[in-house]
C-alpha cells in the first residue's frame, strides 16, 4: 500500500541545510494500523506528510496504493489523496463556515458524489452527533469537532488514513473515547491506519510500532493481537 | 450551481460578509456619489444655462433653412428665435441708435427676463416678453428718448407701444461686443418695420433646449450643413466666470467621487486579504482531502464573481437611495428639482465592482491556489501573507483604471497617483525602519513590554499594510478639505459684496469731469476713470504675427482690435510678476503687458510690440508683466501703455462701480446729464453667479461629508482586519502572565504610532497631490499647508489609538482560554 525508499528531508534554516529525515525505508501493507511514534523533533509528522503526498521528498522515492509519488506533481497527488486517502489532525482543521454536515460532505463533493448529503449525515449519526448535524465547529467541543473530523475522514471510504496526533489536544476521557471510536471505525471498514503520535497505550492497540530518533527509524515493532 | 451552494455555506458561515459589505460600499459609493455628482452637475448646468437663456445656441448672419429646425423639432428639442440688430428708434422728440432685439414666443427656453414697470425702480422677474406692437426699453432709453410708460417709439415702419422698463434677459451677457441701449420687440415686428433688408448686418440666434443626447445629436445632424458663418454657442463660449466656477466645481466632484472610490477599493483589499487569510487553512484541508489547485482557483474566483454580481446590484440600489435622500436634504439649497437618473450609476456601479474584485480582491485569492497541503500539519507555512507591493501594484493599477475611466482626465489621475505612489514609497522605507528600531527597543526592555514590542516587529509587514491603507484615506481627506476650502475662498474673493455692478464707457474726454462730478455728487465709490484707445496688435519684434511659430492669430483678443490703455500707478487689484513699473516723469514708449496674454504670444521684457491706432503704427517696449483679475468687474487691461504714450491718439474712458438696488434711481440723473455715455447694469448676471456659487458650494460641503463617512468606515475595516492576529498574540501574552493593562498599553502605543506614521505620510502625499492638482487640474495657484505636517499625525495618533482601543476590546476582554482553543 505505501513503500519508502531511501527517504530523506532536509530544510533550509537561515543559512544552514537542516536534515529531519534521513535515509528510510519502510513499507506498509494493506489493512494495517501503523504507529509512528518518537520524541517531539524526531521527524515524525515529517514522515507522514511526506507518505501523505503532502510535500516533496529531498532524496528517495515513494509509493502510494501502486502510485509512484515522485512521478506525479501537486495536483496528481490531490487526485490520487482524493481517491484513496483520508486524514485526522490534532487541531481537527474543520472548516470554520461550514456546518458538522458540509465539513464531512466536503471529501465526498470533492469526489463528486452524488450522495454527499445522506452519506455524510449516515456517518455523523456512526459517530454519535445525528443530533448536531447543522452545528458549526465553534458550537462544538472539542471532543465533538474531532467525531465530526473522524466522520469526515471515513466517510470518503479511504483506503488509507493518515492521522497526526489525534488526541493531543482533548483530554485523557475524552481522547479515549476518540480513540476506541477511531479503532472501532477503522476496523470496520478494515482501513490501513498511519498514525503518529507519542501516546505509548494509543501506539500499542496499532499492529506495528515504527519509531523515529533524530530522522532516523530505530525501531520497527509487530504488536501480536490488539493491546489495551 | 456548485458555487452558489459553497457561497451559501460561507455567507451562513459568516465569512464573506466583511467582503461583501467593503465591495457594497464601494458600489453605494461609485453610483451615489457619481450619480448625484452628475445629477447635480446637470442640474446646475441646466440653472446656469439662463445665461445663454437655452442649452445650446446656434448663431447665423441670415435665417437658416426651415428643415434644420424640423429636425430639431424631431428631436423633441424646443426652439427659440432671436434677430438682433442696429436701428434708430425715433420718439417724437429725439432719435437714438439702439440694439434691438426681438424674440418669438418660446423665447426665453431657460431662464427669465427681469423688468420694471417704470424706469430705474425696483425690477422683478417675468417670463412675459412683448406683444406684438409693444416695445421694452431699456431704462436708460427712456431719458435718451424723452418717452415715458405708454408713449409710443417709431422702428423703421412700425409704431410700438412703450410698456415696460428692460433690466435684463437672460443672455444679455457680460461682454461689451454689441452693446448698446437695448429695445426688446416681439418677432412678427420686425418684416412690418422694413428694417431688415437683404445686406443688413443681422444676426440671428436660435435657441435650443433639450436633453444632452438629443442636443448633440441635432449638433451633429447638421456638421455637414454648417459653414464658418455659423457658430454653436455653449455655456462655456458665452460666460466665461461662470463656466470657471462650475468646471472647477465639476473636476471637485469628479475627484471627489473618484477618491470615494480609491477608499472603497482600499476598503474591498483590506477585506479580500482577511478573507484570504481566514481560508488559508481551510485551504489547506481541502487540498489535503484532495482538491487540485485548478479547483481551488474555480470554487474562489467564482465565490467573488458571484459576490461581485451581488455587491453590482445591492450597491446600486442602495446608491440610488443614497441620491434620493441627498437631492431631497438639499431640495431647499439648491432651488431647482433634480434632473432624472441615468443609466450612467448603474453601469459606474458594475464596473466598479469588477474592477474593485480584478484589482483589489482577487490577488489575496488567487493566492489560495498556492497554499501547500503541507499547511495541515504545519500551520507556519504560507503564513506570510501577500507582500504589500504585489497588493500595491495590482491595486495602483486597478485604481488608474477606475479613475481614468470615471474622471477621464489624465492630469487628475496622475496628480492623484503620483501622491498614492509617494505614500507608498515613503511607506517602504519609513514604515519598516521604524518598525526596526522598534526592533533594538524591544532587546533593551524586558518581560512583557519585550514581547509586546517584539510582536509588533512581527507584524511590521501587516503594520506597512495597514499604515499604508490609513495614510491614503487620511491623504483623500486632507486634499479635500484643502481643495474645498480653497475653492470656496477663491469664490468668495470672486465676487464680494461691493463687487461693481454697473460699468460706463464711451465717456469721452470732454465728459471725464462731469461723470466724475456725479460720482462724487451721489458719493459712489468707483473703480478709477481709465482712458480707452482701440487698436490692433500687427507686430512683435518686427515680424508679423502669422510668421511666429505657435501663436495663434485667430484666438482670442490677438486678431482684432483691443483696448488699450494707460496708467501712472500699477491698477490696486493687479500684481506685477517680472519687470518694473515706471517712473512718474516716463517718457519712453513703454508697455505693460497681461500675464497671461504675454504667454500665448510669447512675449517677454523687452519685446517690442507693434500697433495699428486709427491707421497710424506705434511702437512700444515690454517693461513689465502683471497679473490681474478678470473676474474682479473691473475695468482690466491686456495692455497698460506709460502715461503720455497714446496722448494724441482719440480716446474715450471706461470706469465701474457698485450701485445698491434701491439707488439705481440717480443713473436716470446721469443719463439724461450725459446722454452720450453708454451704461451697463451687471447686477443680475452677477446675482446669478452668486446663486449659483451658493448652489455648488452647498453640493461640495455634502460631498465631502460622504467621503468622510468611507474613510471612517476604510479605518474600521483596516483595524478590524488586524484583529485576528492581535487577539492570538495577546491571548499568548497573557497566558504568560502579562496584566490587561500592559496589553492595553501595548495596544494603544501600537495603534497610536500607525496613526501617527499614517498621518505624517498622508501629509507628504497630500502636499504633493494638492501641489499637482492646483497647478496642473484646477489652475489655481499652489499653497503649503504646514498645518497638515502638525495637525495629521496628532490627529491620526489619537483617532487610530481610541478607534484600535475601541474595535480591539476583545482582545484584552476575552479569556486567552477562548482564543486559544478557537485557533
Amino acid at each position: 500500500m505505501i513503500r519508502a525508499k531511501q527517504v530523506s528531508k532536509r530544510v533550509r534554516v537561515a543559512d544552514a541545510e537542516l536534515s529531519i529525515l534521513k535515509g528510510s525505508d519502510l513499507e506498509i501493507k494493506s489493512g494495517e494500523s501503523v504507529a509512528i511514534i518518537g520524541p517531539s523533533g524526531s521527524g515524525k509528522s515529517t514522515l507522514l506528510g511526506l507518505l501523505a503526498g503532502l510535500d516533496d521528498v529531498s532524496d528517495g522515492d515513494i509509493w502510494l496504493c501502486g502510485e509512484h509519488l515522485n512521478a506525479l506533481d501537486e495536483d496528481q497527488r490531490a487526485e490520487l489523496r482524493a481517491r484513496h486517502v483520508g486524514f485526522v489532525f490534532q487541531s481537527f482543521q474543520l472548516l470554520p463556515g461550514l456546518t458538522a454536515l458540509e465539513n464531512v460532505m466536503m471529501p465526498l463533493e470533492l469526489r463528486g458524489d452524488k450522495k454527499a448529503a445522506s452519506t455524510a449525515a449516515e456517518f455523523l449519526e456512526r459517530v454519535g452527533l445525528a443530533h448536531r448535524l447543522d452545528h458549526y465547529p465553534r458550537q462544538l467541543s472539542g471532543g465533538e469537532q474531532q467525531r465530526v473530523a473522524l466522520a469526515r475522514a471515513f466517510a470518503a471510504k479511504p483506503s488509507i488514513l493518515f492521522a497526526d496526533e489525534p488526541t493531543g489536544n482533548l483530554d485523557a476521557a475524552t481522547g479515549t473515547s476518540i480513540n476506541d471510536l477511531l479503532f472501532t471505525m477503522n476496523r470496520e471498514s478494515g482501513t490501513t491506519l498511519v498514525l503518529v503520535t507519542h501516546e505509548p497505550n494509543l501506539a500499542k492497540r496499532c499492529d506495528r510500532r515504527i519509531t523515529l530518533a533524530a530522522g532516523e527509524i530505530v525501531g520497527d515493532d509487530r504488536i501480536n493481537g490488539t493491546a489495551d | 450551481m456548485q458555487h452558489l451552494r459553497w457561497l451559501m455555506r460561507e455567507w451562513r458561515g459568516g465569512e464573506l460578509a466583511l467582503l461583501l459589505v467593503s465591495l457594497v460600499l464601494a458600489v453605494t459609493i461609485v453610483s451615489g456619489i457619481a450619480g448625484f455628482a452628475d445629477r447635480l452637475q446637470r442640474g446646475i448646468v441646466g440653472e446656469s444655462n439662463k445665461f445663454l437663456a437655452a442649452d445650446l445656441v446656434l448663431q447665423s448672419p441670415r435665417e437658416v433653412p426651415q428643415d434644420w429646425l424640423a429636425s430639431a423639432a424631431q428631436l423633441d428639442l424646443e426652439t427659440a428665435r432671436v434677430v438682433e440688430f442696429r436701428s434708430m428708434i425715433a420718439a417724437q422728440e429725439s432719435m437714438q441708435l439702439a440694439s434691438v432685439k426681438a424674440v418669438s414666443d418660446q423665447y426665453p427656453l431657460k431662464g427669465m427676463l427681469r423688468i420694471s414697470d417704470q424706469p430705474f425702480t425696483l425690477s422683478y422677474e417675468t417670463r412675459a416678453k412683448p406683444a406684438v406692437g409693444e416695445a421694452w426699453l431699456d431704462a436708460r432709453l427712456f431719458p435718451l428718448l424723452k418717452v415715458g410708460i405708454g408713449d409710443s417709439v417709431r422702428l423703421g415702419d412700425r409704431q410700438l407701444l412703450v410698456s415696460k422698463a428692460l433690466v435684463s434677459e437672460p443672455d444679455r451677457g457680460s461682454t461689451f461686443a454689441g452693446m448698446g441701449p437695448r429695445v426688446l420687440i416681439n418677432t412678427a415686428d420686425v418684416a412690418a418695420s422694413g428694417v431688415v433688408r437683404a445686406g443688413s448686418l443681422v444676426d440671428y440666434r436660435y435657441l435650443f433646449a433639450g436633453e444632452d443626447a438629443s442636443l448633440t445629436a441635432f449638433q451633429n445632424s447638421l456638421a455637414g450643413s454648417l459653414d464658418a458663418s455659423h457658430q454653436w454657442q455653449r455655456l462655456k463660449d458665452s460666460q466665461p466666470q461662470i463656466s470657471q466656477t462650475l468646471e472647477r466645481a465639476e473636476r471637485f466632484l469628479l475627484l471627489a467621487g473618484s477618491f470615494g472610490v480609491a477608499l472603497a477599493g482600499v476598503a474591498v483589499a483590506l477585506a479580500a486579504r482577511r478573507y484570504s487569510q481566514r481560508h488559508l487553512d481551510a485551504v489547506a484541508v481541502m487540498k489535503a482531502f484532495g482538491a487540485t489547485s485548478g479547483r481551488i482557483l474555480r470554487l474562489y474566483v467564482g465565490n467573488i464573481l458571484l459576490l461581485a454580481v451581488g455587491a453590482a446590484i445591492a450597491g446600486w440600489a442602495l446608491g440610488m437611495a443614497l441620491q434620493s435622500a441627498l437631492f431631497t436634504l438639499i431640495q431647499d439649497l439648491v432651488g431647482f428639482r433634480a434632473p432624472a437618473a441615468s443609466w450612467a450609476p448603474i453601469i459606474a456601479g458594475s464596473v466598479t465592482a469588477f474592477i474593485c474584485v480584478f484589482a483589489f480582491a482577487l490577488p489575496p485569492v488567487l493566492r489560495l491556489r498556492d497554499v501547500a497541503p503541507l499547511r495541515v500539519l504545519r500551520r507556519d507555512i504560507g503564513n506570510e501573507g501577500l507582500s504589500v507591493m504585489v497588493s500595491a501594484v495590482s491595486g495602483i493599477v486597478g485604481l488608474s483604471v477606475l479613475m481614468l475611466w470615471y474622471t477621464q482626465s489624465l492630469e487628475l489621475v496622475a496628480a492623484v497617483l503620483l501622491g498614492v505612489v509617494a505614500i507608498l514609497g515613503l511607506a517602504g522605507v519609513l514604515v519598516l525602519r521604524v518598525f526596526s528600531s522598534i526592533r533594538r527597543l524591544a532587546s533593551r526592555v524586558g518581560g512583557v513590554t519585550r514581547l509586546a514590542l517584539s510582536a509588533m516587529y512581527r507584524r511590521r509587514h501587516a503594520n506597512a499594510f495597514q499604515v499604508v491603507s490609513l495614510a491614503l484615506a487620511m491623504m483623500v481627506l486632507l486634499c479635500l478639505i484643502a481643495m474645498r476650502s480653497s475653492l470656496l475662498s477663491d469664490w468668495q474673493v470672486q465676487l464680494p459684496a461691493d463687487t461693481p455692478n454697473h460699468f460706463l464707457i464711451n465717456i469721452a474726454p470732454d465728459e471725464v469731469p462731469a461723470v466724475k462730478a456725479w460720482l462724487d455728487e451721489h458719493d459712489v465709490e468707483f473703480a478709477g476713470l481709465y482712458p480707452m484707445v482701440r487698436g490692433r496688435l500687427v507686430k512683435i519684434d518686427g515680424r508679423e504675427l502669422a510668421e511666429i511659430p505657435n501663436v495663434d492669430e485667430n484666438r482670442g483678443s490677438v486678431n482684432r482690435e483691443i483696448n488699450l490703455s494707460w496708467s501712472e500707478n500699477l491698477p490696486s487689484d493687479n500684481g506685477l510678476v517680472e519687470g518694473q513699473w515706471w517712473a512718474a516723469d516716463e517718457t519712453r514708449n513703454l508697455v505693460s503687458i497681461e500675464q497671461e496674454f504675454a504667454d500665448r504670444l510669447k512675449v517677454s521684457i523687452g519685446s517690442k510690440l507693434e500697433f495699428l491706432i486709427g491707421g497710424l503704427p506705434l511702437t512700444a517696449e515690454v517693461s513689465s508683466i502683471r497679473s490681474l483679475r478678470w473676474d474682479s468687474m473691473r475695468p482690466n487691461f491686456y495692455l497698460l501703455f506709460a502715461p503720455g504714450v497714446l496722448a494724441d491718439y482719440p480716446s474715450s474712458s471706461i470706469t465701474s462701480f457698485y450701485l445698491e438696488p434701491g439707488n439705481k434711481v440717480i443713473l436716470n440723473e446721469l443719463l439724461t446729464r450725459i446722454p452720450t455715455v453708454t451704461l451697463i447694469e451687471m447686477d443680475a448676471v452677477i446675482a446669478q453667479a452668486r446663486s449659483v456659487i451658493a448652489q455648488v458650494s452647498a453640493a461640495l460641503e455634502l460631498v465631502l461629508l460622504l467621503i468622510l463617512s468611507a474613510a471612517l468606515l476604510v479605518g474600521a475595516a483596516n483595524i478590524q482586519s488586524s484583529l485576528d492576529s492581535r487577539l492570538h498574540e495577546n491571548a499568548v501574552l497573557r497566558t504568560l502572565g502579562a496584566s490587561r493593562q500592559v496589553i492595553a498599553r501595548g495596544l494603544v502605543a501600537e495603534f497610536a504610532l500607525i496613526g501617527a506614521v499614517s498621518g505624517l505620510l498622508a501629509s507628504a502625499g497630500a502636499e504633493l497631490s494638492l501641489y499637482l492638482l492646483q497647478t496642473l487640474v484646477l489652475d489655481m495657484t499652489a499653497s503649503w499647508h504646514p498645518l497638515f505636517w502638525v495637525l495629521a499625525p496628532v490627529s491620526g495618533a489619537v483617532l487610530v489609538a481610541l478607534s484600535g482601543w475601541w474595535f480591539c476590546r476583545a482582545v484584552v476582554t476575552t479569556p486567552p482560554l477562548y482564543v486559544l482553543r478557537q485557533l
